[in-house]
């Protein structure tokens, strides 16, 4: 009975690591380029299940129709975001960027509960389900990991085969070196930063594919806290690190979930935030570098 | 050379403030809201300002303070008033032990690691006591009728309105000399050189891991006296939800960074700015402080980010006044 709850929650766990690795992407790429840590990741995830949820109520827009939609907008957004603050921080000490950040996530939470309103909300769209000997798995859940791995596929291959991704590699190299060899840095930092938020939004809309529920205009913090945990375990400044660690921490979680729940007298959904941070200084104690890596 | 010049000005604008709040009747609650505000300024500006590290935990730090009051009060009851001197000690044990299991962990790298570990601490502290239900879990912990039943309604009323309020005005009074203290002492000079240029300040021989968190300690267990005192003591209740809400850290950011950070003078400033806008603005925008905190905050970092003393200090630079100014 616990053997086949665990076998459900780990593969679950795995389903959901690749929706996490996505959502962690961004944050990395961020990091990677411009050397800033995007204290408000949560808040642009939140922005992409709002943009799912408001699309399939007002337009019954499948929520798969919305992926592109969420990556349009959070590419908008990495560009305002970009020109009015980030620009003028790009050499500024750490603390600014990071209060910005962080200032910017607050701002947008706040904006949206003014214009959502506070209350949980959720939408249900069935498309049938799978089953497996030990559980069935509703086919959006395995619409989202798929779509997050071809997601993560497309992006690994524009980094790796265009021009513009070599860039963007080789300002994460060397800054200086990029500038000397004629890269326009201030161009590709707009790119990154944009191209960041964009899968982050994005990836708020996977979210909503995996549970479709619980929509709220503070459901950010919590992933703002996973993702750290997800990016230090990749080693921060890489997006593919961050990909594969996402299915690590899935599991993790799922599994830990299962085993928290057996005992008495607690509530297992709670704890495995504490977990999740508890997790966090071990790698930071153990290997701030990354796990996978890194660096 | 050793400047105590500046507490002169620090000590005047504190005698003031108590002043009009025992003076002029109906500031009392007033003036004791302002204070509030200038302490968590206080207490932050000695890790933020002088390390130019982000504690995006902070609050948490005033919540184990306030837990550490309220565990006190409410299960050694029995100990009568030594209980408040047991809460003292709680308070300032569940600091030592936070500041020391996050900063021992991440002050030892750089401050964008430090900020992504603080960032789970609140949450995580939080859910926990939820989660396990420690100390009443979810419900908190209530004290007015505990405290009624132990002290008789008098001095319990005594206690939350006159002792909270004096204890307060005593960390705010400490913490101020405690900042001109560090400013004038080698940790000072080392905390500046490690805030410029941290790979210098290492190069030269001082560890930087050991000042970072010295910064940290003194700043989280006055953070945790500020909860044990304003919170526990004052409004006898301690709920999670409450105690680790995380507008206070913005709160506290926004007073640091708008007053001036690693000054003496600049959290008092911000500290009093923020509470009068606030204690007046909350009347008619409840609600939205947020809202407008956030945007407030990105204006300070990207225009303004010496702060208001930090700016006066360089109108002031060859003027008589200037050495009074820190």
């Amino acid at each position: 009975m616990i053997a086949e709850q665990l076998a459900a929650n780990l593969l679950y766990g795995a389903i959901l690591g690749g929706v996490y690795g996505l959502a962690t992407m961004g944050l990395s790429l961020i990091f990677g380029v411009l050397r800033i840590v995007n204290v408000g990741h949560g808040a642009f995830i939140m922005i992409g299940a709002f943009t799912a949820y408001w699309m399939f109520i007002l337009y019954s827009i499948a929520p798969v129709v919305s992926i592109p939609i969420a990556l349009v907008i959070g590419l908008a957004l990495g560009f305002v975001i970009f020109y009015s603050v980030i620009k003028r921080l790009v050499d500024a000490p750490e603390l600014s960027t990071l209060l910005a950040t962080f200032a910017i996530g607050l701002l947008i939470e706040e904006a949206a509960k003014v214009a959502w309103g506070s209350d949980y909300v959720g939408y249900s769209w069935d498309i049938g389900s799978l089953s497996l000997p030990f559980t069935t798995i509703p086919l959006t859940k395995i619409l989202a990991f798929v779509s997050s791995v071809v997601i993560a596929a497309v992006v690994y291959l524009w980094f790796q085969k265009t021009k513009l991704g070599a860039a963007v590699r080789a300002v994460v190299e060397d800054r200086d070196g990029a500038m000397v060899c004629g890269i326009n840095v201030n161009r590709i930092f707009a790119l990154s930063f944009s191209l960041g938020i964009g899968l982050t939004v994005l990836s708020g809309v996977l979210v909503t594919l995996f549970v479709p529920v619980g929509i709220n205009v503070y459901m950010g913090g919590e992933y703002t806290l996973k993702a750290f945990v997800i990016a230090v375990l990749g080693g921060l400044a890489s997006p593919w690190g961050a990909f594969y660690a996402g299915f690590i921490f899935g599991l993790l979680e799922n599994g830990s979930y299962t085993l928290l729940g057996l005992i008495p007298g607690v509530e297992p959904f709670g704890l495995t935030r504490f977990v999740s941070f508890a997790m966090l200084l071990i790698i930071l104690l153990i290997k701030p570098s990354g796990l996978l890596g890194g660096e | 050379m050793a400047n105590y010049k500046p507490l002169i000005p620090t000590l005047v604008i504190y005698t003031i403030l108590i002043a009009i709040g025992a003076l002029v009747p109906g500031m009392w609650q007033p003036v004791m809201f302002v204070l509030f505000y200038v302490a968590i300024g206080q207490a932050l500006n000695i890790f933020l300002g002088f390390t130019g590290y982000v504690n995006f935990g902070y609050v948490a730090l005033l919540g184990v303070g306030a837990y550490g009051m309220g565990v006190a009060l409410k299960y050694y009851t029995y100990l009568g008033v030594g209980a408040i001197v047991l809460g003292v000690i709680l308070a300032v044990f569940f600091a030592l032990l936070l500041s020391l299991a996050v900063g021992g962990v991440a002050l030892r790298l750089r401050g964008a690691y430090f900020a992504i570990a603080t960032i789970g601490v609140n949450e995580g502290l939080k859910h926990l006591i939820e989660g396990a239900r420690i100390w009443g879990g979810s419900h908190g912990i209530i004290l007015s009728g505990t405290l009624r039943k132990a002290f008789g309604s008098e001095f319990a009323n005594y206690l939350s309105t006159f002792v909270a309020d004096v204890f307060l005005i005593a960390i705010v009074v400490i913490s101020g000399i405690v900042t001109i203290y560090i400013l004038n002492n080698r940790i000072g000079y080392a905390l500046l050189a490690l805030r410029e240029d941290e790979d210098a300040a290492k190069v030269m021989g001082i560890n930087v891991t050991k000042y970072k968190l010295i910064a940290f300690i003194i700043s989280s267990v006055i953070a945790a006296l500020i909860g044990a005192s304003a919170w526990t003591l004052k409004m006898t209740y301690v709920f999670p939800s409450d105690v680790f809400a995380i507008g206070y850290t913005v709160e506290a950011i926004v007073i640091v960074m708008l007053g001036g950070a690693g000054t003496l003078l600049g959290p008092l400033i911000g500290g009093i700015i923020y509470g009068v806008l606030k204690y007046y603005l909350s009347v008619i925008l409840p609600g939205l402080q947020l809202l407008i905190l956030a945007p407030l905050l990105i204006v300070i970092v990207v225009l303004f980010p010496e702060g208001i003393i930090g700016y006066v200090k360089k109108k002031l630079r060859y003027t008589s006044v200037f050495e009074y100014v820190m």
